[in-house]
Order: structure tokens, then C-alpha cells, then sequence
């Protein structure tokens, strides 16, 4: 089946960004489709590269990263959100004239069009908040 | 809002929102809010109810002026003019809460439980926030 | 259209109390992160456990210590079976 994530929740903040990363990784192992990951709210930093955590916790962003490049997956921060809380990618750093992109590589700044077309392509939309 | 869809979809898809948040404390409802608009200005069937806190979000004479905030108030009548008609308060959220008709904005229909779960059913996907 | 319901947050958050009103037959309950406190609350549980079909996520109880004295109403699957759950279902619906 084709799924569609949206995740409203920080990292670390609470559980949901964790549980959603693990319904994700679970997801794709079984060989379903992860059609989008929309990051929306507080979920855009999920997306932060700028991370640095301590060597035995994990780094949830790190893994989102690989999830997402391993699996070759759409992965759409939201710009509403994203700009207004310093996640940027190139595109957007560029533009706003700052010297670095705070987001991965892996994810893309992108409208709400982008979640209206997950839902319309996805046979299920999760969300995780 | 202003991206366009990368694939064209003739399909119309029945998308119900269930707004439970107040307003202003949090960013829910403005989340909640921002997802409809984008469905509706890409021509999907929206529903959107207010549920429990949410109905909150529908007294009238708000003014975010004094803590620098939009009023989420005049958001919510902008709803009529993306066309989504489908805006119902449930009805008994309002009560719990002592709210009267006379306390909302205007246009508001009332729903009960069993219509917002049959809503629910009836849905291909539903946001509740 | 049936629908999976999740729940993250624990009994003090009313959300099972807000779900339970708008569920509808054939609905499946999922109870995850702090909502698996619920899975060991008999008088939050009795109502639903005769309408609905009731999950918890394993992981989330063994993480908490509560897995031991989680109702017997209550199915406690991985993470592998929620995501069996959201295809088995038309749709989920996140209760957070």
C-alpha cells in the first residue's frame, strides 16, 4: 500500500517523532510504499541537520536522513513552518541570503499542495503528533 | 498555498478536519486551519468541525491585537470563502462548555456525535487536531 | 469504512472519552506512547472493550513497565502489526 506520513511533533520533545520514525522504517521493511513524508509545525525539525546529540542517544534526524536516502523517499518540509523556525534548505538559504542550509539534503521546502497531493495518491495518511 | 499539484488528478476526495484545540495557546488550530484551506483552493470536499476545546475557537469578538497574534476568529469566516460549506460546532462541546448560539460567529451548524462519527465513516481520509 | 483510532496520550488527557463518542462498529482502538497507561485502567477500558476491537503497542508498555498488568481485553501487537492495522482498516484517525 501507499502511505503518507504527517508529522506535527518535535524530536526529543515527546515520543511521536520516535514512534513515527519506527512506523516508517516498519513500514517500508515490509514492503509498502512511503509515498510522502510531510513535516509540518513543529515536526519541520525533524529535518534540522544542525544536530549534534550525545554518542549514546540517538540522533532522530540522523535517521530520518537515512531512512529517507536509503529508500530514495519524497520527503517535503513544510514552508510555512519551516522558514518561521530557521529550517531551511538551499533553495531557501540562498534566497534569504544566509550562508548555510540548517535542513538535510533529503528533504525539500514545499508547500501545503504538496500534503493535498499525498493525500490524493495515498491510500493511507497517518499522522503522528 | 501557491505551489501547484505536480500531477493532475481529476479524483475528488472527501477530507474531514476535526479542530480540538483552543485558540492562541497553541498553534493547532491555525495548523488545523491551513490544511483545509489547501485542500479546499485544490478543490477537494472538505468537512470541518469543531470539537471539544475547538469550539473555543468560534466565540466571537476575539482580537489577537493585544498579544500581537492574528485573530483566529476572521480566519475561520474565510472558511465560507474557499468553499467549504461543510462547518459544523459540536453540539455538545458547546454545552460542556456553557456556550450559547448567541456567544458564536455566525453560520454555524450544530452537530451531534452520531453525525460526526457517521462524517468520520464516510470520510477517505481525516485530520484531527 | 472502518477506522483505526490511536491514542498517544495517558487516561488524564480525556482522549479515549472523546474518541469513544464519534467511534462507529468495526472501529479498532490503538492505544500507543502514554495512551498504553489506559490498557491498565478497567473502569476507562470496560465501556469500549465490548464495542470495539482494542490494541496497544508492545513496545510502548515494555518501555513503561506496564505490559504485566495490561488487561486481558487488550491485544498487544508490534509496531510490524500497526502497520498491518492501518492497511486492515479504510483510514486512520490520530487521536494526539
Amino acid at each position: 500500500m501507499k502511505f503518507s506520513l504527517v508529522i506535527y511533533a518535535a524530536p526529543y520533545s515527546t515520543e511521536s517523532a520516535a514512534t513515527a520514525l519506527r512506523f516508517a522504517k516498519s513500514l517500508v521493511l515490509q514492503g509498502h510504499e512511503l509515498y510522502r513524508l510531510f513535516f509540518f509545525g513543529d515536526g519541520v525539525h525533524n529535518a534540522s541537520k544542525l544536530t549534534v546529540v550525545a554518542q549514546d542517544e540517538i540522533n532522530l534526524q540522523q535517521q530520518w536522513s537515512e531512512l529517507i536516502e536509503e529508500h530514495n523517499i519524497d520527503s517535503v518540509i513544510c514552508v510555512s513552518s519551516a522558514l518561521r523556525r530557521g529550517v531551511l534548505d538551499q533553495t531557501e538559504a540562498k534566497r534569504h541570503e544566509f550562508g548555510i542550509a540548517s535542513a538535510h539534503e533529503s528533504s525539500e521546502v514545499a508547500g501545503l499542495g504538496q500534503l493535498v497531493d499525498a493525500i490524493l495518491h495515498s491510500d493511507r495518511v497517518v499522522n503522528f503528533g | 498555498m501557491t505551489d501547484k499539484l505536480t500531477t493532475a488528478r481529476p479524483a475528488k476526495s472527501s477530507i474531514t478536519f476535526i479542530s480540538r484545540s483552543a485558540p492562541y495557546g497553541r498553534n493547532r488550530a491555525n495548523l488545523c486551519l491551513d490544511m483545509a484551506l489547501a485542500c479546499a483552493v485544490f478543490e477537494q470536499n472538505v468537512n470541518y468541525v469543531f470539537l471539544d476545546d475547538g469550539v473555543y475557537q468560534l466565540l466571537k469578538g476575539q482580537d489577537g491585537a493585544a498579544i500581537q497574534s492574528k485573530t483566529l476568529g476572521n480566519a475561520l469566516e474565510t472558511l465560507a470563502l474557499y468553499g467549504i460549506e461543510s462547518v459544523y460546532a459540536d453540539q455538545q462541546s458547546l454545552k460542556a462548555r456553557s456556550i450559547d448560539m448567541a456567544d458564536l460567529l455566525p453560520g454555524m451548524q450544530l452537530i451531534d456525535n452520531g453525525a460526526i462519527s457517521k462524517l468520520i465513516d464516510s470520510s477517505d481520509t481525516v485530520f484531527n487536531l | 469504512m472502518s477506522s483505526l483510532h490511536t491514542i498517544n496520550r495517558s487516561p488524564d488527557s480525556n482522549l479515549l472519552e472523546s474518541c469513544i463518542k464519534v467511534v462507529s462498529a468495526g472501529d479498532a482502538i490503538l492505544f500507543i506512547e502514554d495512551g498504553v497507561y489506559y490498557c491498565n485502567s478497567p473502569i476507562k477500558l470496560k465501556t469500549i472493550t465490548e464495542t470495539v476491537k482494542v490494541y496497544g503497542l508492545r513496545e510502548d508498555m515494555l518501555t513503561r513497565a506496564t505490559l504485566a498488568k495490561t488487561m486481558d481485553s487488550v491485544e498487544a501487537i508490534d509496531t510490524a502489526r500497526f502497520v498491518e492495522l492501518c492497511c486492515e482498516h479504510d483510514k486512520v484517525v490520530s487521536w494526539f
